[in-house]
């Protein structure tokens, strides 16, 4: 190798590296603000450097978030309003996701009249902008007697995952051959019983897929959120709203940082340790060979 | 027990018609084979047989009773399918009680049946692996050993072989016949493949386009085709079709420039048909090479012309014209080695067999 192609080939490298670095950092940097923001206290935000790390690292801020800062009237931290979205996403999950598991199953290999017609209008639900049905949906909700109730965010939350993840599983389920559903049937199993003993064991990846995509977007909602909770049901996302628009006396950044932290650490955390097996899931076949 | 009746049988998938007036008798024990080019029916068949599909019209009647309207697992049948479909979670032994085991059969007779199946096809140091683990034969065993498990009236067989190479196709095939003659269960059997054909089957049933052409013993499909599709189907190199005209009582063909004409046996029938010419149907194996005089009159020597040789190993197949036709013949190896222009060709013409150019009868 000559030195003018050693040359040639760094340089491209750096150009390349240096154009990732730039964005990592950009990417990065408001992330990093928020971390050293929430541990410093509130002179040293107002007279300090935004990029500087904290003097004097406290977790004065995250304690107050947590249990005392101001959420409109009350001042009970975001607490409470995590264990609401708790309440909330742990039951609609799990509804959504067997629901979802059903459906696919019916839609892979129960071909009946009307069947893929019906998952059209399923798959509609995948597109509908959600501001569009806020209205009806607020006055079913109201009929139902669930206004301003966690049930009744569960139930939306269910009604709108059932259309993605019926997606997941009938796209899934497709891809098992259909002539195990027949051994199974001449050896005598029905519908649950094939379901129990021929997919379930094969469902592990999409399962897992569509636990961490449901739990992020249910996790993360904001619109059903400020719409259909009443004080006292609000998830963590509608609470955050609230805290970081309270001030009394000055704006308290540092808390206010602490609490979106607290906010997003469950869908983080969820990615950083099942990231890998949502990738896996999503490119994994059902049976090989 | 295991006498299956297939009456009337139509099935059609919206508005194709698939299977038209299928009428079909299966002895109790028969090894029944049904055999056809792809899309003719055969598996839509077998599903209809087995209660996967639903019958358009007619009915189906298993050992005795109509079971038209049941469902699969009802009708006491089991299946062999072609990607053997085991339960890819399920450990071998699990595989093969499966159907037990939703039949509610006690734990301790399962064990039992599946170590008998599993001893019989020689599969019992498997029974802990799972058949992703498994080689191909073996998955196709175990496939066998579900469907033994179940000791149902009638075994189903959806072209079980055609997933393997070539030398394990032959000894699964020994393997199936060896089974039939042991369980002596009916089994029905779907194949493409006409050499498994005429090795395994007691009848064979030849579809095409949804109808049966002919119902007959292997012997009989081979030696006595009804038509022009039964004949050119059965036969490997396939039959050798020359259309001739007729002469004298006799047909005339045209080989190395030189015409000859052949005495064959329905000669009356030809001349009642009133045709001017006909088809003229004959296998490689009675165009050899000359062998000790033989008088019965339909035994001639032509002058052939070799253009290729195949060595097949046994016997060599030499492909050369007649009328301008393309022809196979069956030659010893040494002839096969130096055959070429000029060759003489011994012509028997004893077994052939005579068509309708036009509509493909036979004529008799």
């Amino acid at each position: 190798m000559n030195l003018k192609m050693l040359s040639g080939i760094s340089l491209g490298r750096v150009a390349i590296y240096l154009i990732l670095i730039v964005f990592a950092l950009l990417y990065l940097a408001p992330l990093y603000v928020m971390l050293t923001t929430s541990l410093k206290d509130i002179e040293e935000i107002r007279s300090g450097n935004l990029l500087a790390l904290p003097n004097d690292p406290t977790f004065y801020a995250w304690i107050k978030a947590w249990s005392s800062a101001c959420t409109g009237s009350e001042c009970n931290g975001l607490a409470p309003f995590f264990w609401n979205s708790v309440k909330i996403v742990v039951p609609a999950v799990l509804i959504s996701t067997v629901v979802g598991a059903f459906n696919g199953y019916v839609l892979a290999k129960w071909k009946f009249k009307g069947s893929e017609l019906l998952f059209g209008a399923l798959l509609f639900g995948c597109f509908i902008p959600f501001q569009v049905i806020l209205l009806p949906m607020a006055i079913l909700l109201a009929k139902l007697g669930l206004a301003n109730t966690v049930s009744g965010l569960v139930l939306v939350h269910v009604i709108y995952g059932v259309a993605f993840t019926t997606l997941f599983f009938r796209n899934y389920y497709v891809g098992i051959p259909t002539e195990l559903v027949r051994a199974a049937q001449l050896d005598g199993a029905g519908f649950f019983n094939i379901f129990r003993h021929v997919f379930l064991p094969l469902s592990t990846p999409i399962f897992v897929v569509t636990i961490i995509w449901q739990f992020t977007q249910i996790w993360n909602d904001f619109l059903f959120g400020v719409v259909y909770s009443g004080p006292g049901t609000q998830p963590i996302t509608v609470a955050l709203n609230n805290l970081v628009n309270t001030s009394i006396g000055g704006k308290e950044y540092n808390v206010d940082m602490a609490a979106a932290i607290i906010a997003a650490l469950p869908t983080l955390f969820v990615y950083v340790v099942a990231g890998k097996y949502f990738v896996r899931g999503l490119t994994a076949g059902a049976v090989k060979g | 027990m295991g006498h299956i009746q297939l009456n009337n049988i139509c099935k059609s998938f919206g508005s194709t018609e698939v299977l038209k007036n299928i009428d079909l008798e299966i002895q109790d024990g028969e090894f029944l084979i049904l055999i056809g080019p792809s899309g003719c029916g055969k598996s839509t068949l077998m599903n209809l047989i087995a209660g996967l599909e639903d019958i358009t019209s007619g009915e189906i009647v298993i050992g005795g009773s109509d079971v038209s309207d049941k469902s699969p697992k009802d009708r006491d049948i089991a299946m062999v399918f072609q990607s053997y479909a085991l339960y890819p979670t399920m450990s071998v032994g699990r595989n093969i009680s499966f159907g037990l085991e939703m039949r509610k059969v006690p734990k301790a007779k399962r064990e039992k049946i599946v170590a008998e199946v599993a001893e019989l096809l020689q599969i019992d140091h498997l029974l802990d692996r799972k058949p992703g683990q498994l080689s191909g034969g073996q998955r196709q065993r175990v496939a066998m050993g579900r469907a033994l498990a179940r000791s149902p009236k009638a075994f189903l067989f959806d072209e079980p072989l055609s997933n393997l190479d070539a030398k394990l196709r032959v000894e699964m095939r020994t393997e199936i016949k060896k089974l039939h003659q042991r369980l002596g269960t009916t089994i029905v059997y779907v194949t493409h493949d006409q050499v498994e054909a005429m090795t395994l089957a007691d009848r064979i049933a030849v579809l095409k386009d949804g109808v049966v052409q002919q119902l007959g013993t292997p012997y009989e499909i081979y030696n006595d085709p009804v038509n022009h599709f039964v004949a050119d189907f059965m036969g490997s190199p396939g039959m050798n079709f020359v259309e001739c005209v007729v002469f004298n009582d006799k047909l005339v063909i045209e080989s190395a420039s030189k015409s000859y004409q052949l005495a064959v046996p329905c000669a009356k029938a030809i001349k009642d048909s009133g045709l001017e010419s006909v088809l003229l149907g004959i296998r490689p194996e009675m165009l050899t090479d000359p062998k000790p005089y033989d008088d019965s009159g339909f035994v001639q020597e032509v002058c052939f012309d070799v253009e290729v040789v195949e060595p097949m190993g046994a016997d060599t197949v030499a492909i050369g014209k007649w009328s301008d036709t393309e022809v196979q013949v069956r030659l010893s190896p040494e002839s096969g080695e130096v055959a070429g222009e000029g060759f003489t060709l011994q012509v028997d013409t004893s077994k052939s067999i005579i068509f309708d150019p036009r509509s493909g009868n036979r004529i008799r």
